[in-house]
């Protein structure tokens, strides 16, 4: 007969073994900051693997299914991103890398949605709603889609995915190009509401694969419009992960962008979707607010947390090391309870070894 | 969720929104027993509105034959399977009791879950039942064209005797199809980002084109699957209601309200649109001298198409009177066998109301009926039956005659020195 203790400890490893088994994250990202390496000249602006981002320490930013508001995925598939960020004195660049079974770079077809991802960034003091903010709580978004980076060099266009379709020729689009003619060659853009109503996804061509919003609450996310469009960016996938830089100037001159200033700290969260997965919308893995800080931190009052030196060059840090303390999701509590409940009420029908 | 009132399954139901009802709603009647499944509205409709690239394979009307087509391809059986299942998963049953009816409950009461009702019922993060069709189960609109059941009662599916009413022994029937411009749609539940709207004049859904993201969350969740993805745009489109015309903004509408495209050009002579009066709580404002409040409301003769989905459907149909009940009862709810009695064996005002389907372009707001002499009797069913030679006279939104129609059409004898005139 087993003694109690002994018991216990063997239901603590089982249950121990159930979170790692599915992967079950103990940690939310409270506490997780990404310190932007300051460097000198030009910071790589579409090379995912340019030696300049070794001078960043690699972040690792857990997700988590959003599960707030409809509609939702609870399947939704991402569960981290690796973070860095580079700053000089004129740009930021972060680097965000996740790793994603397949390529999913189309969204022409009705089944067919794109990989993406998201980074957030209050545009008041604080932090506001962690999930497209809140009422009086702006949120600045920068959205990277997997299609739209595919379609840097030509919209991608039906008679691409359906290279066997026959017209005869589209009328008020170039009629002499049967099937080819592409949109933009329309005379009569009525006939492609989207673009007549100035719709970013149905612009003829993308000037960045990043789109730059704002947001208020779940449904508000609104596209800037297109002459403030400031964010540039470049995706580029091998070896099982999406590697996808974001660049935009530290200041900008538009009240609805985020601002950036050295020594400061700042709030930010990251989203990401798994086009394979019929990821879009809330469906989505999302994290929770961290923090970033450009260069050491300077005594200025903005500035909050502990400030752990510039990332060393070539290191690749745990990003809960160090963390003061783990916010542990509700239902994991909720689960835990529970499950120490049924482990206290079998010992409680067991004997007790005389 | 919110609880609104759904009369066609005559108890409140839940929704994503508060009650908010247009002035006006844009309905429509389509006689299945006269279409003869031309596709004149389905090309119409592609003529007018998805010529262009990326709408090549979006009919926003089209006609299927059922019971085996289907565009997408199984949509209602699809969608059928996934409220039955929702109900087994709960252990309840979709029955309707139609001994409850009144005022607002004119085919009784539903008793089953609506798609939104189940969709809560599943946990599945959707405001709706639904599924996303994939472009194979659009590509073929007309799949199963006049393809008839079996004959049932012979082997080798061969009838001696033909098919007879009341029920033929093998069947098919046209369906026509285009969005019902529902009362609570489904599309506008799905839309995380309000990008669906209801009008307020006319009750037309559409889709804002500079808000849709292409999420295709009204693809996935609209029952009747009348919303659809333009790959083009990475936008949604749908069947806009020919609003344009609807408004009386057309350079034929004289600046009254006309018919759609769909609806005008169909030669079978089976569509009849118009706008009914809509009262704040959501109600139909009695008005028994339009042509649609008397036939749907008065008369029940036409009926909503699927209205346990929960949408409110506002394209009416009169049902196919040589088709099994059972089909036509799950797919039209348990006013069918009333309205296809009343159809087979119409009063004098239905019969001279249904001269008026499309007698003009313009829509008819009102109706007035001319009696004229008996000029038949015969017995139906049993039952002895009059014909009267009765007229029926249309009025447009601004009271002006534009129809006039007598029930025993005019025989107009070409006289012998024009016979080869042709
Ligand atoms: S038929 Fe579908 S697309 Fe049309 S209003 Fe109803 S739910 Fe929306
Ligand atoms: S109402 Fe107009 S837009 Fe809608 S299906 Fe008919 S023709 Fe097409
Ligand atoms: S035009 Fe009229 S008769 Fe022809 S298929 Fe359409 S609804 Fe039927």
């Amino acid at each position: 007969m087993m003694t109690r203790s002994r018991l216990l400890f063997l239901a603590l490893l089982a249950v121990a073994g159930v979170l790692t088994f599915f992967k079950i994250p103990l940690a939310s990202s409270q506490g997780v900051t990404i310190t932007a390496a300051k460097i000198e000249g030009a910071l790589p602006l579409d090379d995912v693997t340019a030696v300049e981002w070794q001078d960043a320490t690699a972040v690792s930013v857990p997700l988590s299914a959003q599960i707030v508001a409809k509609p939702m995925f609870p399947q939704a598939n991402v569960k981290a991103v690796d973070v860095r960020a580079l700053y000089n004195d004129a740009q930021i660049a972060f680097l965000v890398e996740w790793a994603d079974g397949t390529m999913d770079d189309t969204a022409v077809r009705v089944q067919d949605f794109a990989d993406a991802v998201a980074i957030q960034f209050p545009l008041v003091e604080g932090q506001p709603f962690f999930c497209m903010g809140q009422q009086g709580g702006n949120v600045n978004i920068w959205h990277w889609k997997a299609d739209w980076q595919a379609g840097m060099d030509g919209r991608q266009d039906v008679n691409d995915v359906y290279p066997d379709m026959y017209v005869d020729g589209y009328t008020f689009a170039d009629t002499e190009a049967g099937a080819a003619a592409p949109v933009s060659s329309y005379t009569d853009i009525n006939y492609v509401p989207a673009m007549a109503a100035d719709n970013l996804f149905a612009a003829p061509t993308y000037a960045s694969p990043v789109e730059d919003l704002i947001a208020g609450s779940f449904g508000s996310l609104t596209s800037q419009p297109i002459e403030m469009q400031n964010v540039q960016g470049h995706g580029a996938y091998a070896d099982g992960k999406w590697r996808v830089i974001f660049v935009r100037d530290l200041a900008s001159p538009q009240g609805e962008d985020a601002q950036f200033a050295t020594g400061q700290v700042y709030s930010l969260a990251f989203a990401a979707w798994d086009g394979a997965n019929e990821e879009r919308n809330g469906q989505k893995s999302t994290s929770q607010w961290v923090s970033l800080q450009l260069g050491s931190i300077a005594s200025s009052p903005g500035a909050t947390g502990a400030a752990p030196a510039a990332g060393s060059r070539g290191s690749s840090a745990n990003a809960l090391e160090g963390v003061p303390y783990l916010l542990v999701p509700m239902f994991l509590v909720f689960g835990l309870v529970v499950l120490a409940g049924i482990g206290f009420w079998i010992l409680s029908k067991l004997p007790e070894k005389k | 969720m919110a609880e609104v009132y759904n009369w066609q399954l005559g108890r409140p139901m839940e929704y994503i929104y508060e009650e908010a009802h247009p002035n006006r709603q844009f309905a429509a009647i389509f006689n299945i027993n006269r279409c003869i499944g031309c596709q004149t509205c389905t090309g119409a409709c592609k003529a007018t509105w998805t010529f262009s690239k990326g709408q090549e394979y979006m009919w926003w009307n089209n006609v299927e034959s059922k019971p085996y087509g289907s565009y997408p391809k199984y949509w209602d059986v699809k969608i059928l399977q996934q409220l039955d299942e929702a109900h087994q998963a709960v252990g309840k049953t979709a029955v309707w009791d139609p001994t409850q009816t009144g005022e607002q409950s004119p085919y009784g009461v539903y008793n089953g879950m609506t798609i939104t009702e189940a969709a809560g019922q599943t946990q599945n993060g959707n405001q709706a039942l639904g599924y996303l069709p994939t472009d194979h189960e659009w590509q073929a609109p007309n799949f199963y064209e006049d393809t008839a059941t079996k004959y049932q009662g012979d082997r080798l599916g061969i009838s001696t005797e033909g098919a007879a009413l009341p029920v033929h022994q093998t069947w098919f029937f046209y369906l026509q199809r285009i969005c019902n411009h529902c009362t609570y749609p489904a599309c506008a539940a799905a839309c995380p980002r309000k990008a669906i709207y209801k009008r307020e004049e006319d009750g037309i859904v559409l889709i804002d084109q500079s808000r849709c993201r292409g999420y295709r969350k009204c693809v996935e969740q609209c029952p009747y699957k009348k919303s659809m993805y333009r790959g083009t745009t990475h936008t949604s489109e749908k069947c806009v209601g020919c609003y344009p015309r609807v408004e009386g903004n057309d350079p034929l509408s004289d600046g009254v309200p006309m018919e759609t495209r769909c609806m005008a050009v169909c030669p079978g002579k089976i569509r009849l649109n118009g706008l009914v009066d809509i009262a704040e709580d959501g109600s139909w404002v009695e008005d028994p001298q339009h042509p649609l409040y008397y036939l749907i409301r008065v008369e029940q003769i036409a009926l909503p198409l699927y209205p346990q989905f929960g949408t409110e459907p506002n394209i009416y149909y009169i049902p196919p009177r040589w088709a099994p009940r059972p089909y036509l009862r799950q797919m039209f709810g348990p006013g069918v066998d009333q309205a296809i009695e009343r159809y087979s064996n119409p009063s004098r005002t239905v019969l001279a109301l249904l001269q008026l389907f499309r007698a003009s372009q313009k829509m008819v707001f009102r109706f007035e009926i001319e009696e004229g002499p008996l000029v038949r009797e015969v017995e139906k069913n049993g039952q002895p039956w009059q014909m009267y030679d009765d007229t029926v006279i249309g009025f447009d939104a601004q009271g002006r005659e534009i129809a006039r129609l007598s029930v025993v059409e005019p025989m107009i004898e070409r006289g012998a020195e024009r016979l080869n005139s042709i």
